[in-house]
């Protein structure tokens, strides 16, 4: 496999890459539905569940920076938030006795319902 | 521009719950070409699926692949002053986007549909849990100081809900990620603080978030209901948001490629 350099830029839940001279971007991959590998060392991959053995890899410049990528992709996803803010408004509401989101009058909003969004 | 569509397609169609579904009519954009002839405006019935910050439409409800994505970030949704009834429309910060007018079968399915398209943005749900993990925080400090002899202790308190094997304790990172290469060649649009990487980890204070949200942030620290009212700030011109509308081209474009072909190969009677 070669390698190419790319500008690499992670946008809400999209990864965009671009040629280095370049202002527009090559592609994008959108980040649902995936998982992050640390592959060998300064490299990560990305890979989605309905097709796992292709893999999306990427050669960092250090460990370091490797890391940080893994990171930042692992909370990329929206699905990642949500699951994030049903389990804040459940632990609140269990410690506090009152749901968060009354105040702010989106308590009864679908995408913030626990047990409708799985997985 | 590639993207990858297969994983897109999965992610529209696979049982995750979508967050608002239903018919609408999307007008149908004219090409700059076409413009001097006169064309009468034309809708298309379509099915809209929302998921997250993504808007997919099929041709058909029971369509195996979406013909359309519409990435809602850095967009506004408003009722629109067009010929049609209930209609509205999403509309770019980026004055290269095309807009898109939508028109519902009624009153209520519009505002429904205007509701729910208003807080579809990746920014607001960031806003949200950001919120409520500062709540929590306070409520597992408040407990700890209530209780003399905790059957926990405050610091293993935070230990579980930050070491939930389901989630990783939020950081406040930029929006913006780069590998440390010059930023996005169309210069001086890209604020200073989107375009660093944050070095200082998780346990500084978080940076005032960048501009387009100030007035949220400003109401969030005091009073926080404000900010989260349902009338959404405007957004304002974000440089990242045209790397979307070019997407939204790119899907528009390949999909009418690929029918053109296909209607070819209709009249030719191939197999």
């Amino acid at each position: 496999a070669v390698l190419k350099k790319r500008l690499v830029k992670l946008v809400v839940n999209f990864l965009f890459y671009f040629r280095t001279d370049e202002a527009e971007p090559i592609g994008a991959l959108l980040l649902e539905h995936c998982r992050i590998t640390k592959e060998e060392e300064n490299v990560f991959s990305i890979s989605f569940v309905e097709e796992p053995e292709r893999k999306y890899c990427f050669e960092c410049d250090s460990e370091e920076q490797c890391q940080e990528w893994i990171e930042a992709l692992k909370r990329a996803s929206y699905e990642f938030m949500r699951r994030s803010l049903i389990f804040y408004r459940n632990e609140i509401q269990k410690m506090t006795g009152k749901d968060p989101l009354e105040q702010y009058g989106i308590s009864e909003e679908a995408r913030f319902q626990l047990g409708t969004h799985k997985q | 521009m590639k993207l990858n569509e297969r994983s897109v397609a999965h992610y529209a169609t696979c049982d995750s719950p979508a967050d608002h579904a239903g018919f609408l009519r999307k007008r149908v954009e004219r090409h700059h070409h076409h413009a001097h002839h006169h064309h009468a405006t034309s809708y298309q019935r379509r099915w809209f699926v929302l998921k997250g910050n993504l808007l997919f439409y099929f041709e058909e409800r029971e369509s195996r692949e979406p013909v359309g994505l519409v990435v809602l970030e850095g967009c506004t949704v408003e009722l629109c002053e067009a010929a049609e009834e209930f209609a509205f429309a999403i509309r770019f910060d980026d004055a290269g986007a095309r807009a898109y007018v939508l028109v519902a079968d009624g009153q209520a399915a519009m505002e429904a549909w205007v509701k729910a398209l208003s807080r579809a943005s990746f920014d607001y749900m960031r806003l949200v849990v950001r919120e409520l993990e500062k709540q929590l925080e306070e409520a597992c400090k408040s407990l700890a100081a209530c209780r003399k002899s905790p059957r926990r202790s405050s610091s293993s308190g935070r230990k579980r809900h930050l070491s939930n094997p389901a989630l990783l304790p939020l950081q406040e990172k930029p929006t913006v990620l780069e590998n440390g290469y010059s930023t996005w060649g169309t210069g001086g649009g890209v604020p200073a603080g989107a375009a660093c990487t944050d070095r200082d980890g998780g346990h500084a204070k978080p940076p005032p978030l960048p501009p387009r949200r100030r007035l949220a942030a400003g109401s969030a620290a005091g009073s926080p209901a404000p900010s989260l009212s349902p009338a959404m700030p405007e957004s304002p011109v974000s440089p990242e948001t045209a790397c979307f509308s070019k997407l939204h081209s790119w899907y528009g474009q390949e999909i009418a490629a690929l029918r053109r072909e296909w209607q070819e190969r209709q009249k030719r009677g191939d197999p």
